[in-house]
């Protein structure tokens, strides 16, 4: 049996699941023996194959137009979808702009913080996305497993991959399971 | 006797235990929210719905009573869909950031009750609606944000405290927890008592500091009593790497079932004084940092030749703050050691003068808890709203169940707002007015004292009436008496005839201890050479240091630096309540122990311990075993 494919992306995070990936240390090495690790925000290739992957997992919640995209190329490419981290999970920390209006954020964020100069604007390009509300990935794509935590433990994210890897679909309980 | 099967298990309980108490019995568990031990059931949260065979739909096992041959299923794969149902609902209702909510990750009982149904996400999104967050309590935060409406604090609020200042407003979604009729906690008719946030079961209602501080899981706890005031609360105390994190009251503790007032739950976060670390002596007019040798050998040799004084020696008085052992070893080294006639406590004379005339009381002796079985309480000389809180608790929240109040006053008393038998005499007629209502109650003439006590007739009339049709009524006094003696006896015979039960609601944490070993006469220097006040954590008052600023020579043992320290000859350094053991006698006469929480700081000495070195230095006797001496004598 060939290993399967793994491919990961991020969105409206902070890149803090990937770095709680990274911190599985040496056990990485275990991973990439029993997973092909493809595209991911570490590694070289910038979209999941086109063929296919076993398992998306996508950190980070959806707050504009790309986001939505890449959630769903990533759905359309993988089997099982996992949410990793509280942000995927419900919108996490960015979602806090849920609170106020888009008009209001783009405001704060481009004209009227105080490191911003009278030359602050909100960019318009038509090029760019559109900011929506944040949303948890599930919201947008259907999700097969939730991974929650602000971030997951390494040891979490260890046995969700460790598991997927081998076939089987973690169970995310007890000490695994946290909110925090 | 019910018989309930539960689980496959079967059990008898008396009949009235709610389907939930008797799964409690039977070790098996149903996750609640809106429950709470202390509280009456409710019933709002709908968590606890269980399976009974027979019944239509789930039944809340909160509030549904055990019926006979009743079977009761707890983990069915519906009541545990109803659950996540249930909790996905309350999540919804508002908006929870777990990730930086300080009672995340142990101590947020929502939170633990989805872990336990597994649950790795929210199936419905928060409410996004933001919700004001209310900071204006000096103590505490409520973050609506996080409010699951479960009526938990407003329960406490009016069942444990009697305080009825939480309640909710609107309805629907748009209910909200309001206080008084919906202005700031900071501003409104809140007393501080923290009941609310030891059992909001969210980071709703959080103290300013223990969330910060660490979750109850890195905490060490230590049951010990609060030494605020004579009632003797137990409370538990929350410290982690030797540092206060909160106090709680002690759901287990007899005397106050888990209630605390201000002074004993928020005052000892606030302490500020500055800590005496180090022995002082005076030389050259000024206090010196010394070592604990050289400050006990200057003791010791003012204090050498004072041996055997009456009169001329040395005056001694200590705190009634602290524990019987010190008291009972203070006693033993000046008392009887010196032989010094000046040997007391810092207790207020009127207190101490209360204390010879109470034998007098007899079967009429009442005590804390006659409070809360009491149908009418009348209290004079004292507002319970303002010390020995707890014990005005028990008042207040009685009154709801149909008990007459009647705090009599010269002035205005918190309890007044509570009870429509608020009655205002005339300055000083205590005495005047407890008279004047035995006269009443006899039917005898007693114009004159009325008018003293400044009452109309019909006022008194009607206080008499409701003495006399209760069933079981107690009379509270305080010490706020400018006759003590006579008022108590005009009591004691006002307890007679209305077969009501006398209680004292007076003094200090170890006031009663202090007076059975006689500690309680008026503190004068009367021509002796040295004072020697042993403070531990007291703050010393404006009459006590007149008393003693002129001695010759003044030794404080004090935990803090005061105007007190600052004018001592020799100040030692001593461990405060949360660092030293010890029994307190608290006003009903129940001995209670009291336990170490906190390590002291390095160069700090207990009060104990100092005695005893000040003891050996002079060569004096104290009975080897002082601390089974001091129980003894208790
Ligand atoms: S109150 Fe509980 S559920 Fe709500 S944010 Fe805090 S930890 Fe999470
Ligand atoms: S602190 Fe006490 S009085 Fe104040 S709102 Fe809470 S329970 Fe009521
Ligand atoms: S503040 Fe806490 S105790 Fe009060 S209703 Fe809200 S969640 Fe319940
Ligand atoms: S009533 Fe007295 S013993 Fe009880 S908490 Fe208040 S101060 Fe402490
Ligand atoms: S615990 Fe029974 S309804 Fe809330």
């Amino acid at each position: 049996m060939s290993k399967p494919k793994v491919a990961s992306d991020w969105l409206a995070g902070c890149a803090g699941c990937h770095m709680s990936l990274l911190d599985i240390d040496e056990r990485i090495l275990q991973v990439l023996e029993l997973a092909d690790l493809r595209a991911t925000p570490i590694t070289d290739l910038k979209h999941p194959d086109e063929d296919g992957v076993d398992v998306g997992i996508l950190e980070g919640g959806i707050n504009n137009t790309a986001n939505e995209a890449v959630a769903k190329q990533m759905r359309s490419r993988c089997k099982y979808l996992v949410a990793l981290g509280d942000c995927a999970v419900f919108g996490g920390v960015p979602a806090m702009r849920n609170f106020f209006t888009i008009e209001e954020t783009l405001r704060r964020a481009y004209v009227e913080t105080e490191s911003t100069d009278d030359s602050g604007k909100i960019p318009d390009d038509p090029e760019l996305c559109k900011p929506t509300n944040v949303r948890a990935v599930s919201e947008v794509v259907k999700v097969d497993l939730h991974v929650p935590g602000c971030p997951p433990d390494a040891d979490v994210i260890f046995h969700v991959l460790a598991e997927l890897a081998q076939g089987r679909i973690p169970e995310i309980k007890d000490e695994k399971l946290h909110w925090h | 006797m019910i018989h309930i099967k539960i689980d496959g298990k079967e059990l008898e309980v008396p009949e009235g235990t709610t389907v939930l108490n008797a799964a409690r019995q039977a070790g098996v568990d149903i996750p609640t929210l809106c429950d709470h031990p202390a509280l009456e059931p409710y019933g709002g949260c709908r968590l606890c719905l269980v399976e009974v065979e027979g019944a239509r739909t789930l039944q809340p096992a909160c509030t549904m009573p055990a019926g006979n041959n009743m079977v009761v299923h707890t983990a069915t794969e519906k009541v545990k869909s109803a659950r996540k149902f249930v909790l996905s609902m309350i999540f919804s209702e508002r908006n929870h950031f777990c990730m930086y909510c300080q009672v995340s990750g142990g101590d947020c009982e929502l939170q633990n009750a989805a872990y336990g149904e597994d649950m790795t996400h929210w199936p419905i999104q928060p409410n996004w609606q933001p919700y004001e967050v209310d900071a204006s309590h000096p103590y505490f935060v409520m973050d609506h944000n996080r409010c699951i409406l479960c009526r938990r604090c407003v329960r406490a609020c009016a069942e444990l405290s009697g305080n009825f200042t939480l309640g909710m407003e609107e309805r629907g979604a748009k209910t909200i927890l309001v206080a008084d009729l919906g202005i700031p906690l900071g501003d409104s008719s809140c007393i501080s008592c923290g009941s609310c946030i030891q059992v909001c079961p969210t980071g709703a209602l959080i103290d300013r500091w223990s969330a910060y501080l660490g979750k109850d899981k890195d905490t060490q706890s230590t049951q010990t009593v609060c030494i605020g005031c004579s009632v003797g609360c137990g409370i538990e105390v929350l410290s982690r790497n030797n540092n206060l994190v909160r106090v709680e009251g002690n759901w287990d503790a007899e005397v106050n079932g888990g209630v605390l007032c201000e002074v004993g739950r928020f005052l000892p976060m606030v302490e500020e004084r500055d800590r005496v670390v180090t022995p002082m002596v005076r030389k050259d007019g000024k206090l010196k940092a010394a070592t604990w040798e050289e400050a006990l050998n200057t003791i010791a040799e003012k204090y050498q030749p004072l041996i055997g004084h009456a009169n001329n020696g040395v005056a001694a008085m200590v705190s009634t703050r602290l524990p019987a052992e010190v008291l009972y070893t203070f006693k033993q080294v000046f008392a009887d050691n010196f032989g010094s006639n000046m040997v007391t406590s810092t207790d207020e004379e009127k207190f101490a003068t209360l204390n010879s005339v109470k034998s007098e009381v007899g079967v009429y002796e009442g005590k804390l808890t006659d409070l809360e079985e009491a149908d009418a309480v009348m209290t004079v000389g004292i507002d319970l709203t303002k010390d020995h809180q707890v014990a005005g608790f028990f008042i207040k929240r009685a009154i709801p169940n149909g008990t007459k109040v009647i705090p009599v006053n010269y002035e205005a008393n918190g309890m007044d707002a509570f009870t429509p038998y608020a009655t205002k005499i005339n300055k000083n007629a205590d005495l005047a007015f407890v008279k004047t209502l035995s006269a009443n109650l006899n039917n005898e003439e007693a114009a004159e004292l009325q008018n003293k006590a400044g009452l109309e007739t019909a006022e008194i009339d009607k206080i008499s009436s409701i003495l006399k049709s209760a069933e079981k009524s107690v009379l509270v006094y305080g010490a706020d008496f400018t006759q003590p003696e006579e008022t108590f006896r005009a009591l004691v015979k006002l307890a007679k005839e209305t077969n009501s039960k006398l209680v004292g609601i007076t003094g200090k944490a170890n006031s009663t201890a202090a007076a059975q070993y006689h500690l309680d006469k008026p503190f004068v220097m009367n021509g002796h050479q040295s004072a020697m006040i042993v403070l531990g954590d007291e703050e010393p008052t404006q009459t006590m240091i007149k008393k003693v600023e002129n001695s010759p020579f003044l030794v404080v043992l004090s935990s803090y630096h005061s105007a007190l320290t600052a004018k001592a000859d020799v100040v030692l350094p001593v461990t405060t309540w949360l660092e030293q053991d010890g029994h307190y006698v608290n006003l009903d006469g129940k001995i209670q122990e009291a336990h170490k929480s906190l390590q002291s700081p390095i160069d700090v000495k207990s009060n104990l311990d100092v005695l005893e070195l000040l003891a050996a230095k002079l060569n004096l006797e104290l009975s080897a075993e002082s601390l089974v001496a001091a129980e003894k004598a208790v």
